[in-house]
């Protein structure tokens, strides 16, 4: 089936376009504890230019959710620092909440509000102007414009997973995270979360996905990461192993650990 | 302008969500009406005057039916983890809560119109010479209750001990609104001159003002992970 | 300061403040004159009064430092925190025991809504939620939070509460020792009243102290437990 798949941005960038040098996501030595006994997160740096794809690979347990969590500004990090294009996450100022789009497993829809309503509010929040433009324009991209008046909890699973990833994507963020987005897809879903994140990474977008399933996450990525028990163990470019080769290493890791 | 419309976005959609579910003021109007009849069976009223004490019943009533409502704020709001996608947008939390809580306040004050209405029918009360200030003292109540019930019910829903938490912080909190709240009422429904309630008035609207203050400024502590 | 520091102060502030219990009961049982109009049970004021002053105390301590947690995130300020809750609920408690004794006697009543008594009941269900909701996450560092919360909430309460409950009823004797005109005590009276307050406030002094210590303590040991582990 095809889809539309418009890496445009939208409404014109206001904000200074930033140097090379200046990393799209970068995470120093972050540590997150929860209480003095567990360790979710434990020591991990990254440092992610536009236009890469990094996907974070680990067993269940190994705090890929909450490194995550960490990423989106949802946690705070115990020790440590995340900046989003050189802007600390400082829980003070909320400007930095604007470049990043999360979506997960988890669609954070409200069931009981209509598809076009439910990006009507989370625009509203992020004060997105030509609002209804941008809706209409998120329902297209993800081939449900046909579905824009139904409610949430009338559409399939399928269907509730792509209304989810045009609300991480409406307000057109720089940074993308994803944990675990394949979890229950159909077919037409993973499709378009395919070319979605194909057009994302195309159009200079950051994008770090966490999840356990080593067929789809080697698909688009530019990096590739291990985590085991909170810290990333292994790391290389995607172009220095191959899909067989990623297998046996990762069984490798995760067993040594 | 950006955050009214924040605070706005959130009243809309949780009003939106009542008015398709009707979830909330459905049960806390059948609460109301089903207490009315429990009173009438609970009371000898050969012996009370409804007028004493329909202050105090009003208020109960309120503050009973309202936990009920908004103990389901953040439940509401877990499922699916919508709320986390709240929480993660650049509205302020102090916005997200302001939100929350006018849309309390609207659901309780529909709630607290209905019960003195149906307590009225019931129990033959008589407004007494100003009904619309018996209503602001009302609304002056809530308004403190709701921002209290809102914080709090964000606090009780991130813990593992969920609704049943929610009397045990907030009724303690709540002795200024039932005495300031019910003496102005009672004195009200007497038929009292309004001077004397003016600084019953007062102190009830102290009391909202600080906890919405309170709720305002602490609302981030209790939804940051 | 270093815990063992701390941890040695608490015991002599403690030990000093056991000691002053126990010379505060002697007073009060055999030194201290017997009240005209009350009779004997007015000497149960001895340990009554003293332990609401450090009991509201304890609770000014607990929001302070609820505050400042919130505000700076240290975690010694929360263990503060946490630390004067404890003893306030200690003294808090003690209140709550010895008025009832007296206004069985005086009132003929175990319970009335006398205004500070219900205040002091008040105070006791607020340090009860500090301590529910501290213990009610997963994540102990969101019970500390929540609880900080609880703290803040009640100490801007607590002043309309008084308000509130004094224009209800007020049936308490009116204060007699601070008063504007000074106290109206007796010497002998104003004495032992003074050393229950002394004794009291050394006594939560070293409660305090330790009780922070060994919340340390606990901290220390559960970090070298995990750093074990690995």
């Amino acid at each position: 089936m095809a889809v539309a798949v418009v890496a445009d941005r939208g409404a014109p960038i206001t904000r200074p376009r930033l140097g090379g040098e200046t990393p799209a996501l970068e995470a120093r030595d972050v540590v997150r504890e929860f209480g003095p006994t567990m360790v979710a997160v434990d020591g991990i740096d990254l440092r992610l230019q536009p236009g890469e794809f990094l996907t974070v690979f680990g067993p269940n347990g190994a705090g890929k959710s909450t490194l995550l969590g960490l990423l989106a500004g949802r946690l705070r990090p115990t020790r440590g620092e995340i900046s989003v294009r050189g802007q600390r996450l400082d829980p003070g100022s909320t400007e930095w909440r604007s470049d990043i789009g999360v979506l997960s497993h988890h669609g954070m829809l409200y069931p009981h509000l209509t598809a076009s309503e439910n990006l009507r509010f989370f625009g509203r929040l992020f004060g997105l102007d030509a609002l209804d433009e941008r809706v209409e324009r998120g329902l297209a991209r993800v081939d449900l414009s046909d579905r824009r008046d139904s409610r949430v909890h009338t559409l399939s699973h399928g269907m509730r997973q792509r209304l989810a990833m045009a609300r991480a994507l409406l307000h057109d963020p720089y940074v993308i995270l994803l944990d675990e987005p394949y979890t229950g897809l159909d077919p037409h879903a993973a499709s378009v979360l395919q070319s979605v994140l194909m057009s994302l990474r195309d159009g200079q977008r950051t994008v770090v996905m966490v999840t356990h399933n080593l067929v789809q996450g080697l698909q688009m990525s530019t990096r590739l990461a291990i985590q085991v028990r909170g810290r990333l163990v292994w790391e290389a470019a995607r172009g220095e192993v191959d899909g067989r080769g990623f297998e046996s290493v990762y069984h490798e890791v995760v067993a040594a650990r | 302008m950006t955050y009214l419309g924040q605070v706005y976005a959130i009243i809309w959609k949780d009003l939106l969500i009542e008015v398709r579910t009707r979830e909330r003021v459905a049960s806390m109007g059948a609460f109301a009406v089903l207490s009315g009849v429990l009173f009438n069976f609970a009371m000898d009223w050969t012996a009370v005057r409804p007028q004493d004490v329909g202050a105090g019943l009003i208020w109960m009533t309120i503050v009973f039916g309202g936990m009920l409502g908004l103990g389901r704020t953040f439940m509401l709001e877990a499922s699916d983890s919508a709320f986390v996608g709240v929480l993660m947008s650049p509205a302020p939390k102090d916005a997200i809560f302001l939100g929350k809580a006018i849309a309390n306040f609207i659901f309780l004050m529909l709630i607290a119109v209905f019960i003195v209405v149906v307590f009225s029918a019931f129990f033959g009360l008589d407004l007494g010479p100003n009904p619309g200030l018996v209503f602001v003292v009302l609304a002056l109540g809530a308004l403190g209750f709701v921002a209290l019930g809102t914080l709090f019910s964000a606090l009780a829903s991130g813990t593992g001990m969920g609704e049943t938490l929610l009397p045990i912080l907030v009724f303690p909190l709540l002795v200024p609104m039932i005495v300031f709240g019910v003496s102005a009422t009672s004195r009200l429904l007497a038929g009292r001159p309004v001077s004397e309630v003016a600084g019953n008035v007062r102190l009830l609207g102290a009391f909202a003002v600080g906890a919405v203050a309170a709720g305002a400024a602490l609302f981030r502590f209790v939804v940051e992970e | 300061m270093p815990s063992a520091t701390i941890r040695n102060a608490g015991t002599v502030l403690a030990v000093v403040g056991v000691l002053g219990v126990l010379i505060l009961h002697w007073l009060v049982f055999f030194w201290v004159p017997t009240e005209a109009s009350q009779g004997v049970i007015q000497r149960i004021f001895y340990i009554h009064v003293p332990s609401a002053w450090v009991a509201f105390l304890a609770f000014g301590i607990v929001a302070l430092c609820s505050a400042v947690y919130l505000w700076l995130g240290d975690e010694r300020v929360d263990q503060a925190a946490a630390a004067a809750a404890e003893g306030g609920m200690v003294f808090t408690t003690i209140v709550l025991l010895t008025g009832p004794l007296w206004g069985r006697i005086a009132w003929g009543t175990f319970w009335t809504w006398e205004p500070r008594l219900t205040l002091t009941l008040l105070l006791w269900f607020i340090y009860l939620g500090y301590f529910m909701v501290r213990s009610s996450t997963q994540d102990p560092q969101r019970g500390k939070r929540f609880a900080a919360v609880v703290g803040i909430v009640g100490a801007i309460d607590i002043p309309l509460i008084h308000i509130s409950v004094l224009w209800f009823r007020s049936l308490h004797p009116q204060p007699v020792v601070m008063n504007v005109e000074g106290p109206a005590l007796p010497a002998e009276m104003l004495t032992v009243m003074f050393v229950g307050a002394g004794s009291f406030l050394l006594l939560f002094g070293g409660i305090f102290l330790l009780r922070y210590s060994l919340g340390l303590a606990e901290q220390a040991i559960a970090v070298r437990a995990r750093a074990a582990q690995i």
